[in-house]
């Protein structure tokens, strides 16, 4: 069984991840990271994940649709209810 | 032009700006170009005919997400008959399977280093096999740094379940980058089972 402060590092390691805790528990999370190698290991793989997904988009509109879609407001404007 | 202080025209500006973010989202929503830009067309269409009920100065962009996936549920998804998982998620559910582990020091190095041989494409197939709720919910959370809270108005949904489908979603995601860099040797996925070798036609027990 994990030591109890792991399990609570473990368990909360999205949400510290995503920034979404109170300062006070992303302080005690942060102290046991520094202090236990096993878990500052996931934290630190989940936290390449997420940078390797934010990585991925590059797409941006095709003209063929940003100029449909200023048409269709210019139309809505012109036109007026 | 002249300076002017036109709520619409901010409106209009500021609505417009989101489109390429909301076209790589309908790509990651649709899984193809010509549904995706069509999806972005209706969102803009729905955006500006209720133009009236957005308070300037809250979160636009959340709600033009929140316009898009309602249309992509309406639209699309019956479409594309992707089964609606009922993945019968709960938060307790993922709350017992979260009962984690450490992963053994030496495999956890290993899957680091494994993780920076990826490429791109990798990530973008991992997540694009993930099904549709898991997908949306790392998503936004990964690509647009949405919070929870902002996730589960997208996703009309309450934040117990966006954490879950995160959890879930992030976990497989894991999987299956993990498998991905076994494919290429990157990474060994031990110790399940000892290598099977067949001597002399010994009985293999797999």
């Amino acid at each position: 069984m994990p030591e109890p402060e792991c399990e609570e590092a473990l368990d909360r390691l999205f949400e510290y991840i995503d920034h979404e805790l109170p300062e006070e528990e992303i302080h005690r999370i942060g102290e046991h990271l520094k202090t236990c190698p096993p878990c500052e290991a996931e934290h630190k793989i989940n936290e390449k994940i997420k940078r390797l997904v934010n990585q991925t988009r590059h797409e941006t509109a095709p003209d063929a649709l940003r100029q449909r879609v200023l048409d269709a407001i210019r139309a809505t404007r012109e036109t007026p209810a | 032009m002249t300076q002017h202080a036109d709520p619409a025209a901010d409106f209009e500006v500021e609505a417009l700006s989101y489109m390429d973010q909301l076209y790589a989202a309908a790509l990651r929503m649709t899984r193809n170009a010509a549904d995706a830009e069509d999806l972005v067309q209706e969102t803009y269409a729905k955006a500006f005919a209720a133009r009236d009920k957005f308070t300037m100065g809250t979160n636009l962009k959340a709600w033009l997400y929140r316009i898009q996936t309602n249309a992509f549920i309406n639209s699309y998804r019956k479409k594309q008959r992707e089964p609606k998982r009922s993945d019968a998620e709960s938060v307790e559910d993922w709350q017992l399977a979260a009962a984690a582990e450490h992963t053994s020091s030496g495999l956890a190095s290993a899957e680091d280093h494994a993780l920076d041989s990826l490429g791109d494409d990798e990530i973008r197939r991992a997540l694009s096999e993930l099904s549709e709720d898991f997908r949306m919910a790392v998503y936004l959370s990964d690509v647009e740094g949405f919070a929870y809270k902002e996730i589960a108005e997208i996703m009309d949904t309450p934040v117990g379940t966006v954490m879950s489908r995160l959890h879930r979603g992030r976990k497989l995601l894991r999987e299956k980058l993990r498998d991905y860099a076994a494919e290429r040797g990157l990474y060994e996925k031990t110790p399940v089972k000892p290598k099977q070798e067949k001597k002399d036609g010994g009985v293999c027990d797999a």
